[in-house]
């Protein structure tokens, strides 16, 4: 019972910040609160007892919201919202798209038949070890087309990013 | 199983929040954002999956780690973008964007 409710806690502060994201008309308080809603994500995974994976989300996100604040304010009109700018079209649809969104993910969950639940999980240091396992046996090939992908991206983002000579 | 299902209903509406967020925003940034919340909901049902459906079966945190990455190349990709099309253009606002190019 206390998993779910650390969980579910955890999740409340996701989708709180979540929420924040598009209501506050500063952009730095949007990065701010998109770190703390991928941070509590972070928190559910550690709460699921999911240790390595919840410490790497935080980790990573904090770091990557970090870069996006930056970007933000060097590149939006109005970082600090001090003009109240209207930033957002066709409120009405994407509310309607997103509202439904949401309901169809919920039926899903609660319709299906997921089977039995796991009761027992491996230890944290077990996970880390079967991970690796898996990374350097199974998914191998996943894992270095992954490094491979990542290197592509981060020359596509430098060409597309320096300035042209004409 | 409660806990099942309270993952899975926090990753439904922040996939809602998320679509909300990537269709409704003008700014190629907050866009982005929107993404970033979905992802969010995707890894927090791949880990609840994980944790309470096969835990024996680590291809689904590999699947987390995936999700991550893309997470990161999205944000690397689209502030290229974003920094090709603020020198061409002086703004990332998408109501302008008519296409890619320059």
């Amino acid at each position: 019972m206390a998993q779910a409710v650390f969980t579910g806690s955890f999740g409340v502060a996701a989708i709180w910040f979540g929420v924040v994201v598009f209501r506050t008309s500063s952009m730095v308080r949007s990065a701010l609160a998109l770190l703390f809603s991928q941070a509590a994500i972070g928190g559910m995974f550690l709460a699921m007892e999911t240790e390595f994976l919840g410490v790497l989300q935080i980790m990573m996100m904090a770091t990557e919201m970090a870069i996006m604040a930056i970007f933000m304010v060097m590149y939006m009109m109005d970082p600090g919202g001090l003009s109240e700018m209207d930033m957002t079209h066709q409120k009405r649809a994407s509310l309607a798209a997103g509202v439904l969104g949401a309901f169809g993910a919920l039926a899903v969950a609660l319709l299906a038949g997921w089977g039995p639940v796991e009761v027992q999980v491996p230890a944290a240091t077990a996970q880390v070890h079967d991970l690796g396992i898996e990374i350097m046996e199974r998914s191998m090939l996943i894992f270095e087309t992954t490094g491979v992908t990542i290197l592509t991206a981060m020359i596509a983002a430098t060409a597309i990013a320096i300035q042209r000579r004409h | 199983m409660v806990t099942l299902f309270v993952a899975l209903a926090v990753g439904a509406v922040l996939f809602g929040i998320g679509l909300y967020g990537a269709l409704s925003q003008t700014n190629l940034v907050m866009i982005m954002m929107g993404v970033e919340l979905m992802l969010g909901a995707a890894m927090v049902n791949l880990v609840a999956f994980w944790r309470f459906l096969h835990p024996e079966v680590y291809a689904g945190q590999m699947f987390v780690l995936i999700v991550m990455t893309v997470m990161a190349l999205e944000m690397a990709v689209g502030f290229g973008i974003a920094t090709g099309r603020f020198r061409a253009k002086g703004s990332v606002e998408m109501e302008e964007a008519r296409e890619l190019k320059g």
